[in-house]
């Protein structure tokens, strides 16, 4: 036998005997290097882990969320508004309503339930461990934690399982299957869960980055007010918007006809109460570091360094990210066109989110003004000598929120222009027609651009591609440094760009991973705008107060600090118990907390997405015909073009021209589809019955 | 060297070993085809519809799999209300049609089945089927569309297709019933160079509207009502149209889509 064969007959034997031996004798050891409860939970500093694995879970609406793709947690291509709220658009196909998520929250959340679960049922092994107070926040912590999962699985399907202690694995079917609750139960049990968290969580987080106290009562507020908005505004959609579930017979969407009233008050008045506990106990106020009365330049420049300012006392709970170690690349995809790196403009606002705000002349049908006429398809357009002119009275809220063409940002004039027109003066609308079912009509199919008199250039795309007119002796290229160009969706596509949120540093270094602004996931302007909607919405259902305060006198308060901060006209006296007074406090919403993932929950909530209650999609009362027809609907951009034979700037207001969007939006939408597998693995989990 | 080829032997003999090796792991393809149509039952003529999540529904499910099934995919008829499926998998099915006419699978508030007209058949081998249901209303052209001044100009007669009391014999149970689900709410005008003009196949430029509050309409039924297309259609085109109608009923009940009746498309010349 030589060595050879003997090595591998070793080689046969051995691996026969690694096949046949692998289920010997049960090593009843605990293994070294397995960390067991008695290290985690025996000490704070273990929780501390415990707990950073627990909020690694939570799901955050933030830089790292796309509304198209859901919890995916890597922030690729990541913007704000885009989602069909009207906020903004921009060239990408993830520019689309929200009607679905790529990744459903569903496996994520139970999850997150589990470790909230295993630290309620576990902590208490050990709770002489650790000092009365901290004991108790940690087991507040994870009822946050858990009330946090299900609110945030419940706006998305309506009634869900609800899974509130730890289910042992492997067991028997019955006991690993939990079927969906009611939709009513579920935003019971959530605000049980915060109503928890609450009373055990310190008024102050024990460690930056943990919950606290008041933290748990305005996601509270939040959570209570989407719960009271489904159980009363279902009623308005065809067929009452509910259903029973197939396998379950359960009430897994919507609320019974005989209980929804007084499941909608009670969360109102749960929502204004919590609002309120923050208003008079939190210590919170309004971010007004750099304001000054009647200054609005410095009322822009507060609003735009508040995103920023880590001690800022409207901060109630903010996600942090630190440079290198954990970023995003908020600035890579959003700067303007010329900051590009790699990308850019992935949030353009609109003219329809910008006609929110105050400070422009106005159509008699509420639009903004862009020609003498009585609409923008008569009269001649305005001449403004700088595009600035336009926007020279605008709420420096907005100022703070949108780059207005040819307004500053990183020392840089912004150079947006649409195009340039060397016709005569006065000039008449460029479209006869600006009615939706004309959108797809665009400047470059006008015969003043493609015809034989040509008088409008425009550009296709950046650097040579520019057409040129000359203009006093020099070349002008026909749209600005930052576009729009009509073949590249790259630059703006609706004339305006995004400042929140962007780094205002003109040293930053761009590129994806660079940067580490913080999001505030919630702020205390929210929790003032949440009373504010509670109290009118329980005015209107001539609910009492559950503290005595005067419900008008709270919202119209609420309202106008908003404003004065903002720049904002104020209100004319106190708020009406009746749908303007609503709607007031709904556009309000619409204007501050834009941009924030706030607004796709709003409109969803209100039930204004579908086209039969579409007239109410912008918070105010707009026809929806002038924006959708019966199934989808667009926004509209405001373009800058600049005229040679006067040397001044005059606006176009059209539906969206470069990489024209559509959204569409059914009541179907307002649950979304439960993941097929679960449904088809289990015997009790049920599809949405309208489905 | 023999012992790369001896430990290869060995890797192949371990890989090989877990499956049936001269078993064919496969499954028929599927080849079973269905035909059907969804006609009016009182006067047998197919309900037109449109190619689209908005309009005939056709929901499969296959029941051999047990209890806990999920429907199949869901598709849609085509536009004269039929459909066809070629590529079924052998097995038991049940077949139902959503659309614009009284639910099949009918249920009370609490879920309890109150009438179930949908299809349970064996499909072996192909089969032709026909669904046989009440539509909300009919739509029908009256006499030829006119052209002027790139205006089309065309004449319908919507009339109810189900009287209003056996609709409410079979909704009332369903819950919630309100007389305004008899409501008539508006008439769409459908122009498009497409043949299977509709819903989504439209031209926004040029297709119009009437829109009709409350019971507005009831004294309308029956009577000729005259549509004009939006715009300016170019001259020397040919363009297709068709007109729908529908009441204020979603279904299935609680989808919030409300399903129009749909005439036939018409060939139109703009001269």
């Amino acid at each position: 036998m030589n060595r050879k064969r003997f090595l591998s007959i070793w080689t046969i034997i051995a691996g026969a005997a690694c096949m046949c031996l692998n289920a010997c004798v049960d090593l009843d050891i605990t293994p070294k290097n397995v960390v067991a409860d008695d290290d985690v939970l025996s000490t704070d500093a273990g929780v501390n882990i415990y707990m950073a694995r627990m909020y690694s879970l939570m799901p955050f609406e933030d830089f790292k969320y796309t509304a198209q793709w859901g919890f995916e947690n890597n922030g690729w291509l990541n913007s704000a508004g885009i989602e069909g709220t009207g906020e903004a658009v921009n060239r990408e196909g993830l520019s689309a309503a929200f009607t679905s998520e790529r990744t459903p929250y569903w496996n994520k959340g139970f999850e997150l339930i589990l470790e909230a679960n295993y630290l309620l049922e576990n902590l208490p092994n050990f709770k002489e461990n650790f000092s009365e107070e901290l004991y108790n926040h940690y087991l507040g912590e994870a009822y946050y934690a858990r009330a946090t999962a299900f609110y945030t699985m419940a706006k998305r399907f309506g009634g869900i399982p609800l899974v509130t202690k730890v289910i042992p694995y492997p067991a028997s079917s019955e006991e690993m299957e939990v079927p969906r609750a009611t939709e009513e139960e579920t935003w019971d049990q959530i605000l049980e869960d915060f109503d928890q968290a609450v009373e055990l969580m310190m008024e102050e987080s024990p460690i930056e980055g943990y919950s606290n106290k008041y933290v748990a009562l305005a996601f509270k507020s939040e959570a209570m007010l989407y719960a009271g908005s489904v159980a009363k505004y279902n009623q308005d959609v065809s067929g009452r918007l509910t259903g029973l579930g197939r396998k379950t017979g359960v009430r897994v969407i919507g609320f019974d006809a005989t209980t929804w009233q007084t499941a909608s008050i009670r969360y109102f008045t749960e929502a204004y109460k919590a609002a309120r506990e923050v208003m008079q106990d939190g210590g919170y106020s309004l971010y007004k570091k750099r304001w000054t009365a009647d200054d609005p330049e410095a009322q822009y420049q507060n609003m735009v360094d508040m995103f920023s300012d880590l001690s800022s006392p409207e901060n109630i709970y903010v996600k942090q990210y630190i440079f290198p170690t954990t970023t995003h690349a908020f600035d890579a995809y959003n700067l303007p066109f010329t900051f590009r790196a790699p990308l850019a403009s992935g949030t353009c606002p609109t003219l329809d989110f910008i006609e929110l705000f105050d400070g422009f002349d106005r159509y008699p049908d509420g639009s903004i003004r862009v020609t003498n006429g009585d609409q923008n398809a008569s009269g001649n357009y305005l001449m403004f000598d700088s595009p600035l002119d336009f926007f020279k009275d605008a709420e420096p809220r907005l100022r703070a929120y949108v780059i207005f063409p040819s307004d500053e940002f990183r020392n840089k004039q912004i150079d947006v222009r649409a195009g340039v027109y060397i016709g005569d003066t006065p000039i008449k609308p460029f479209f006869s027609n600006y009615a939706y079912n004309t959108a797809d009509t665009r400047y470059q199919n006008l015969s003043i651009y493609n015809g034989s008199s040509k008088s409008l250039y425009l550009s296709p795309r950046e650097g040579g591609s520019q057409e040129i007119v000359d203009y006093n002796g020099k070349q002008m290229t026909a749209a600005g440094q930052e576009g729009p160009f009509y073949d590249n969706g790259e630059a703006t596509v609706t004339g305006l760009y995004l400042r929140k949120w962007l780094n205002t540093d003109p040293n930053a270094e761009g590129g994806e991973g660079k940067s580490a602004q913080p999001f505030i996931l919630m702020r205390y302007a929210e929790v003032l705008l949440n009373a504010a909607e509670a109290a009118i919405e329980l005015r209107l259902a001539d609910a009492t107060s559950p503290d005595g305060s005067d419900f008008l006198q709270v919202a119209t308060d609420a309202v106008n600090e908003i404003r004065e901060r903002a720049g904002a006209n104020l209100l004319q006296g106190t708020l009406t118990a009746d749908i303007d007074g609503r709607n007031t406090v709904r556009k309000e919403r619409r204007k501050e907390l834009a941009f924030e993932h706030k607004s796709k929950w709003d409109i969803r909530r209100w039930r204004v997405a579908h086209y039969e209650g579409r007239d109410g999609f912008w918070g105010e009362t707009r026809d929806k015909n002038k924006f959708s027809n019966n199934e989808n609907y667009r926004f509209r951009g405001l373009y800058p073009f600049f005229s040679t034979k006067t040397g001044k700037y005059f606006f176009d207001a059209r539906f969206q021209w470069v990489a024209s969007k559509t959204y569409g939006y059914t009541p179907l939408n307002y649950y979304f589809e439960i993941p097929g597998g679960e449904v088809a693995k289990s015997a009790v989990i049920d599809q949405q019955p309208n489905r | 060297m023999n012992k790369i080829i001896q430990s290869g032997l060995l890797c192949f003999v371990m890989l090989i070993s877990s499956c049936s090796l001269f078993e064919p792991d496969n499954f028929d393809a599927p080849d079973v085809a269905l035909e059907g149509q969804v006609v009016d039952i009182l006067t047998g003529k197919p309900v037109l519809t449109d190619q689209g999540s908005e309009g005939i529904r056709v929901r499969l499910t296959e029941l051999s799999w047990g209890d806990n099934v999920e429907p199949n995919p869901d598709f849609y008829c085509m536009p004269d209300g039929t459909f066809r499926n070629t590529k079924l998998f052998k097995g038991n099915y049940r077949i139902t049609v959503d659309g614009p006419f009284i639910p099949l699978i009918r249920e009370d508030e609490d879920g309890r089945e109150l009438a179930d007209e949908s299809i349970v058949m064996d499909l072996q081998s192909d089969h032709q089927i026909k669904f046989e249901v009440q539509p909300f209303l009919h739509v029908e052209w009256v006499g030829e569309p006119t052209v002027e001044n790139g205006k089309i100009i065309a004449q319908v007669k919507v009339s109810r297709a189900v009287s209003p009391e056996d609709f409410r014999t079979k909704v009332e149970p369903m819950g919630n019933y309100n007389d305004d689900f008899l409501n008539m709410t508006d008439i769409q005008f459908f122009v498009s160079y497409s043949s299977s003009v509709g819903y989504r196949a439209r031209d926004e430029r040029w297709s119009s509207r009437v829109d009709y509050s409350g019971n507005s309409f009831d004294q309308l039924f029956g009577e000729t009502i005259t549509l004009e297309s939006n715009g300016e259609i170019p001259a020397g085109r040919t363009v297709f149209i068709r007109a729908a109608a529908r009441i204020n009923y979603d279904t299935p009940a609680g989808s919030g889509t409300k399903r129009w009746n749909y005439s036939e498309a018409k060939e139109v010349l703009v001269d």
